[in-house]
């Protein structure tokens, strides 16, 4: 009887071990999902209105990394030897970082709509995606001129004493840190702010007409190019938080945007490319995909295993989990 | 006619295309046989990563180069330039740069390349071309020892190898950490791969548990790796060449509250950037200043260089180009005042030997390998203010 007692507590503490760590990938999963989430979105609402993959979105992200860094140590790192000691509070620095952050990326989005797209408006479709490329290479080439190719550390561990990283809320045995949850809730946030924007406001309706019909909507008296102009600036604009909380966690660099700009278009091709549910959903479920697939599986595999079902969608479920299949009529 | 003309034209353009190929490779061939004065400014070559993730140490090892070629050529009766080549960490470039400095007929010795990759990349050029190169820092085993060396007999460094740092890394786990279970995390690279294989081996005979993961070496979040770490592991061991990514890895591991602390290798030495209190890394070199006759050397570089810290990269470069000035001395003496022959520097590189070495006691290469006698690696532990203390020196080198 005491030798089954052993072994079905032992199976119990296994079982329990299990669980937490199975918990904690979620967690892992979910944190990593909803930075692509946000590049997703991007992607997904500019091939939405103007069927164009935006190559470059994945650079956005980067800047917005950036910008952020800069913000980062000129509001809060003001101590003595680099020290955290902000002017204003820290929450308030974290929400200034993350508003130049947007506001700097829609910027860089305006730009590249006007400058990179707009000309070849009327072009056959694949001078906008070359020129797409080109931007890509541009921006990065042009980042690693003006600051190096050296990674740039947030240092976020110094924030008021590891904070971030040593507070939290316990759920079971697993603790979640305050950083997850200052991400993941931030990206529910900005989604539920774009969804609602999308789905409940004129502009919104515009441009969802716009993307259904755009010579129908012209027609209608919607100003094309200012949707446009307003579907780079909200997808820009979501990129650079996206950057910023990538950031926190792990050094940014000028090559971080094209692997994570991969990804945001798998997550994106994944949940359906013109969807925005979908691209929040693909982008979550790339997240945890990748999370369990170097927890359970290895991470040599992590990045072969992402564009396998980049290539398996493509095949067997082009229009997406959540996009609609394309029916022509003949 | 036009058509005459034309294969005409072709034909020539070919033959001054051969000509032109064939004259630089004649000139190279020149270069290295040409005879060289000892009194005219001579020149030593630097390849190192001057920028990029490794451009701390290149730009460090870059201020104690130019404080060496400044102080010691006076003591050595030389005259020397140095020329610096920024390599990027790529083996690509530093191919070309080697090219480069392989081609001008005054540079007499390579320092250098700072890293395994571009020894890996440039030693047969350089050996091909004459030119002795001596590293201070570049620690793969496979450089110097194994049936397949992967540089030349030209090729020199003041540092151990990294078979000596990996036993050394877990004897001390072992004898003074006392762990019972350690994971092991390569980043896919030959240097990690190679340490990571180091120490596990050496942990296993020691009987102690140890489990072996592996992740890209693009990889920035370390969350999954981490979350598999057991929770009574005592040490996990990350073997990378970015300091950052180490410091991201040891954040994660408090983050998710794992007891088991990072330890890393000499490639994450870098206290601006890799310091996470209670963590652990090891250097091929300590800190200079425990040796009181290295006071004017380290007051003099800092004199040139007031807002820099004392590091570990440094002053194996100092030696280095100790070692490199006193086989041109000794190529010149042998040459009455003249360097018939850049391969005479790579004859003396090796009878080279130092009394009060600036790494502490005396200098000289082994008799079988290109690798200094009795080398050892130094562990150090990340205090509370980020700074490095040596906590012990090499066990079983």
């Amino acid at each position: 009887m005491s030798t089954l007692s052993v072994l079905f507590d032992a199976s119990h503490v296994l079982a329990s071990q299990r669980w937490d760590e199975f918990l904690q990938q979620t967690i892992n999963g979910l944190t990593l999902g909803s930075v692509y989430a946000l590049i997703a979105l991007g992607y997904s609402m500019v091939y939405g209105v103007l069927k164009l993959l935006n190559f470059a979105h994945g650079d956005v992200y980067m800047v917005g990394a950036f910008i952020g860094f800069g913000m980062i140590q000129w509001l809060g790192f003001r101590g003595a030897g680099d020290t955290w000691a902000p002017v204003v509070s820290t929450w308030f620095v974290l929400l200034v970082v993350l508003a130049v952050s947007m506001a700097g990326t829609a910027g860089l989005g305006v730009a590249i709509e006007r400058f990179a797209y707009r000309p070849l408006r009327d072009a056959p479709r694949i001078a906008p995606l070359i020129s797409a490329l080109g931007v890509s290479f541009f921006i990065a080439y042009s980042m690693q001129l003006m600051f190096g190719s050296q990674q740039r550390d947030y240092n976020a561990f110094g924030i008021d004493n590891g904070k971030l990283f040593l507070d939290g809320v316990d759920i079971g045995n697993v603790r979640v840190p305050l950083l997850r949850i200052i991400i993941i809730v931030s990206a529910f946030v900005l989604m539920l702010l774009l969804w609602l924007l999308v789905t409940r406001t004129r502009t919104g309706k515009a441009m969802r007409a716009t993307s259904f019909d755009r010579e129908a909507a012209a027609m209608m008296g919607i100003d094309i190019d200012r949707v446009i102009v307003f579907t780079f600036v909200l997808g820009s604009a979501l990129a650079g938080p996206a950057g910023v909380m990538f950031a926190l966690r792990a050094p940014a660099s000028v090559t971080m945007g094209f692997v994570a700009g991969l990804k945001g278009f798998t997550a994106a091709v994944i949940g359906g490319i013109g969807s925005i549910p979908g691209a929040m959903g693909g982008g979550l479920i790339l997240g945890m995909a990748e999370a369990y697939t170097q927890g359970y599986i290895s991470s040599k595999w992590s990045d072969l295993f992402v564009f396998v079902i980049l290539i398996g969608f493509m095949l067997f479920r082009p229009q997406g989990l959540f996009g609609k299949a394309d029916i022509r009529k003949v | 006619m036009r058509r005459r003309w034309l294969a005409v034209t072709a034909l020539v353009a070919i033959v001054v295309a051969a000509l032109a190929s064939t004259a630089g490779a004649g000139s190279s061939a020149t270069a290295s046989s040409q005879a060289l004065s000892c009194k005219s400014t001579m020149k030593v070559a630097f390849l190192t990563p001057l920028t990029g993730d490794a451009g701390f140490l290149g730009n460090e090892q870059l201020s104690w180069a130019k404080y060496a070629v400044k102080t010691l050529q006076k003591q050595y009766g030389l005259k020397i330039q140095l020329l610096a080549g920024d390599t990027q960490l790529s083996a690509d470039l530093a191919s070309s740069l080697a090219q480069k400095y392989i081609a001008d007929p005054k540079v007499v010795g390579v320092l250098g390349p700072s890293t395994s990759g571009a020894v890996q990349a440039t030693s047969q050029a350089l050996f091909r071309a004459g030119l002795a190169h001596v590293s201070p820092s570049a620690t793969r085993t496979a450089l110097t020892k194994g049936n397949e060396k992967q540089a030349t007999p030209a090729f020199f460094r003041v540092v151990p190898d990294d078979d000596i740092q990996g036993p050394a890394d877990a004897l001390y786990m072992v004898d003074k950490l006392k762990v019972k279970k350690v994971v092991v995390v390569d980043s896919q690279e030959p240097y990690s791969v190679g340490l990571a294989n180091s120490i596990e081996r050496t942990l296993k005979a020691k009987g102690i548990t140890t489990q072996r993961e592996s992740v890209n070496v693009n990889t920035s979040d370390f969350s999954p790796i981490v979350t598999k770490v057991p929770g009574d592991a005592d040490i996990v061991f990350f073997g990378t060449q970015q300091p950052p990514k180490a410091q991201t890895f040891a954040q994660q591991l408090l983050e998710q509250g794992k007891k088991a602390k990072l330890f890393s290798g000499d490639g994450a030495n870098d206290p601006d950037k890799f310091k996470v209190p209670g963590s652990y890394v090891s250097n091929f070199a300590a800190p200079i200043n425990l040796f009181p006759y290295n006071k004017n050397i380290i007051a003099g570089w800092q004199k040139d260089n007031p807002n820099a810290t004392l590091g570990s990269f440094g002053p194996p470069t100092y030696g280095s180009v100790q070692v490199l000035f006193n086989a041109i001395k000794r190529a010149c003496d042998a040459g009455n005042g003249t360097i018939k022959n850049r391969r005479d520097v790579i004859k003396q590189v090796k009878k080279i030997s130092v009394k009060n070495w600036i790494l502490g006691g005396s200098f000289r290469f082994s008799t079988k390998t290109n690798d200094p006698l009795n080398g050892r690696f130094y562990i150090f532990q990340i205090q509370s203010n980020g700074s490095y203390k040596l906590v012990d020196p090499t066990i079983g080198s």
